[in-house]
């Protein structure tokens, strides 16, 4: 019987993560594209850093679950009725994610540390055009993590699911499921380790993060002055 | 950009006028074609307006086939529609509803005309979710001609033909840099293009994938509501907050320093080279056209001379030695009419480099002249109507 | 061979290419705005507000009430409800309405309004909240897609926000 319960609420884990995976897409991709497009090319090597990736956002996931896993242990029943009222601290949160998520754009895409030698920068430039440069570290495990746990609604769906299952390994096993569900979705990424890594593709992949992280920037700051100014 | 002493150096007949009156005879025809229906149905205003576009298109033409040349005549008649699309525009929105600005009301009630340059911001959400992120009609109704639908049917139509020459010939926004451009005798910052046009001339790129990537996660089209600078010409959401009032603010100083300020300091266009999404896409577009420029590389003597006359720096060293430009070439004819050597030429893809350039030149001008007059032609017979409306001799 | 056949192909290219031009108002331009209009698109819900849920018939006018819209995970919007007095010209001067906005046969919200004669006036009204869903509004006219009375033709669009829940579109 626990069993049965066990695979229908893994069942019913993997289906909400399947249904939600373009709203992952949607807003991972904007993160996720100029990432890679910023990495040697290769199908192997970008099936590696995509691997660190979700890994990294598995693990983004598993924090969560716990937390709430916890809290609802903690207070029961209370968790369903208290989400309405979660949408102020989520807001926090959310705009401190965004900052994060900004400054992890920043350091990574724009290549600091990266493997060139220093005497060989420009002034003023982000990368020379005649020859291509990588970052150092690949940015898979902090971008992986931030956007795991960046508090999307059908996320906080999951969360309430889990939180009312019995046991925290049972809450674990939905977030892996559910977790599967949307990984799936994220294949297709791969096909950019197809695209040739001219010095020109990398140079725009640079400007875009940079852009993002602007935007993101932005966005996280709207967020907290707005709760700021309006609670 | 092309100088006028070195545009003025070349022979000024390259064709007698007899045979240039010829070639001119279909455009001319083509022209009356386009505009009958002004004549059969409109009032005197539109009787005035569409001779006098039809005259002004037909004697352009004409002058490109007598001199040779292309892009001084196509100038002229892509900066009077630069100039005078803002012209009609606001008139007509003026004459509407007293206001530049669009009220939500408007948005609400699909009747915001449809531009094209928020085309790629739409893709991905159309695909995914067949949504249009736009605040128009999807078919025209009487309030709102513009639709999506029949806006994208044009540009698509017109991308088929032109590709990227849609930045030299259909886009109503260009003329008015090219207009700047072209007023300074002297360039300025010479150096700073020189230094880092290789950087700049890749921005318009990462903003073509920024603004698809944002507006496919928000749901927003991105690009008009914070980054288009020809908001400030057109029309803009109402300020009603401080968000809006930012947003107005960004579209007022990107027009003033990339379309205004920065072309009279670099005679480039430097919105169109170094800013424009979607002029990054169309450049795409040219992967597939047939029409583009070569380098006979027999004759070239790395004048730089064609590098340094391209408004949008589609010319590299390394491009000009490999005999082509680059991707976001617009095929304007600067560099062709610029090169003393006749080393720039007009090619047909398929056919040999610099055999019967001028062949090649004449077919991609029939189509891009057809296409200008449709639609280039009809709004500036619509802006010059509205002129003809309000003169006060009348 | 391959010399021989290129040129060949690429001028006959051209000629297409010009013979498409021609075409491209008579023909063409109906064929691709055909095309699009029946690709299955739709204005996106945060404009159009939506499908109608539901209509209200009333004297001389009627109410439609569109299904609430949700914000996408990175909107900027509240959610909200949109409603639909039409057509204008056969309302009262002044509307105070109670409608059910979810359907359960309970008065969710109570809308009012002053209607003025002239069409251009602005418009402003207030919402008053009578499940704790939604958010009442006083003295609102086009403030933004979720919190709005305007005037659009003949007909009158008030938007609704609701209070932010768990489930997205």
């Amino acid at each position: 019987m626990a069993a049965l319960s066990l695979s229908a609420s893994a069942g019913e884990a993997l289906v909400l993560g399947l249904a939600t995976g373009p709203v992952c897409l949607a807003t991972c991709g904007p993160v996720v594209v100029p990432w890679m497009l910023v990495q040697p090319q290769g199908v192997r090597g970008h099936s590696r850093q995509l691997f660190l990736f979700l890994a990294a956002r598995l693990a983004g996931y598993l924090v969560f679950a716990c937390a709430v896993w916890l809290v609802g242990s903690a207070i029961p029943h209370a968790l369903p009725h208290a989400l309405p009222h979660a949408s102020t601290g989520r807001s926090w949160l959310m705009g401190g994610i965004q900052l994060l998520l900004a400054a992890a754009l920043v350091v990574y895409a724009a290549g600091w540390p990266h493997r060139r030698c220093a005497a060989a920068k420009t002034a003023g430039a982000l990368v020379q055009i005649g020859e291509t440069s990588f970052p150092k570290r690949s940015g898979a495990l902090a971008l992986g993590f931030l956007t795991g746990i960046n508090l999307c609604p059908p996320f906080l769906v999951a969360g309430v699911r889990a939180a009312q299952l019995a046991h925290l390994s049972a809450a674990l096993l939905f977030f892996v499921c559910f977790f599967a569900g949307t990984a799936i979705w994220f294949f297709p990424f791969l096909s950019l380790g197809f695209l040739k890594r001219t010095p020109e593709v990398v140079t725009v992949a640079r400007m875009v993060a940079l852009l993002l992280a602007c935007w993101y920037g932005f966005s996280g700051i709207s967020i907290l002055i707005e709760r700021t100014f309006h609670g | 950009m092309a100088s006028r002493s070195s545009v003025l150096a070349r022979p000024p007949a390259f064709r007698g006028i007899g045979r240039s009156i010829l070639l001119t005879l279909p455009m001319a025809l083509w022209s009356l074609l386009m505009f009958m229906p002004s004549f059969q149905h409109a009032g005197r205003d539109r009787h005035i307006s569409a001779l006098l576009v039809i005259l002004f298109m037909t004697t352009l033409f004409f002058l490109m086939m007598r001199t040779g040349e292309t892009y001084r005549w196509r100038r002229i008649f892509f900066v009077a529609m630069g100039f005078l699309f803002p012209f009609g525009f606001i008139a007509a929105l003026v004459a509407e509803r007293g206001t530049m600005s669009i009220p939500i009301s408007r948005m609400v009630s699909g009747d915001t005309p449809f531009c094209f340059m928020v085309t790629p911001s739409l893709l991905l959400p159309a695909a995914f979710a067949r949504t249009i992120i736009f605040p128009g009609s999807i078919l025209p109704t009487a309030s709102n001609p513009h639709s999506i639908a029949a806006m994208i049917g044009v540009w698509f139509a017109m991308t088929l033909i032109l590709g990227k020459a849609w930045c030299s010939y259909a886009c109503f926004f260009g003329g008015i840099e090219e207009g700047f451009a072209a007023f300074p005798k002297r360039r300025r910052l010479h150096r700073f293009i020189t230094r880092f046009g290789a950087y700049l001339r890749l921005i318009p790129w990462a903003i073509l994938v920024f603004v698809v990537l944002v507006s496919a996660a928000i749901f927003e089209p991105v690009y008009c509501m914070w980054l288009c600078p020809f908001k400030a010409v057109t029309e803009f959401p109402a300020v009603r907050n401080v968000e809006t009032a930012i947003q107005m603010g960004i579209f007022v100083a990107l027009f003033a320093g990339l379309v205004v300020v920065l072309p009279l300091l670099t005679k480039k266009r430097t919105q169109c080279g170094f800013f424009c999404p979607f002029g990054a896409f169309q450049s795409l577009f040219n992967k597939i056209n047939l029409f583009e420029i070569r380098f006979n590389r027999e004759k070239c003597v790395d004048c730089t001379l064609c590098q340094t006359s391209c408004p949008t720096m589609a010319l590299s060293k390394e491009s000009i030695r490999e005999g082509k430009t680059l991707l976001n070439c617009m095929k304007c004819g600067a560099c062709v009419d610029v090169c003393k050597k006749d080393a720039a030429v007009w090619h047909l893809k398929g056919t040999a480099v610099a055999v019967k350039p001028e062949r090649a030149r004449l077919l991609f001008l029939y189509g891009a002249w057809a296409l200008a007059t449709m639609m280039g032609g009809s709004i500036l017979a619509n802006s010059v109507a509205t002129m003809v409306h309000w003169l006060p001799w009348k | 061979m391959r010399s021989r056949i290129l040129p060949i192909l690429a001028y006959t290219g051209a000629g297409l290419m010009l013979l498409v031009t021609v075409c491209v108002p008579f023909v063409l331009f109906q064929v691709f705005t055909n095309g699009v209009a029946h690709a299955g698109l739709h204005i996106d819900a945060v404009y159009s507000g939506g499908t109608v849920a539901r209509t209200i018939q009333r004297d001389g006018y009627r109410i439609l009430v569109y299904q609430p819209v949700q914000p996408r995970l990175l909107e900027r919007i509240e959610p909200f409800v949109q409603i639909v007095f039409e057509p204008a010209d056969a309302l009262p001067a002044h509307v105070s309405d109670e409608i059910d906005l979810d359907g359960d046969g309970h008065p969710d919200v109570r809308v009012s309004f002053n209607l003025s004669a002239d069409p251009n006036a602005p418009l402003r009204g207030d919402v008053t909240a009578l499940n704790a869903t939604y958010i009442s509004l006083t003295n609102v006219g086009g403030e933004s897609f979720s919190r709005m009375f305007v005037r659009t033709g003949n007909k009158i669009v008030v938007r609704v926000p609701m209070k932010k829940d768990a489930v997205s579109r």
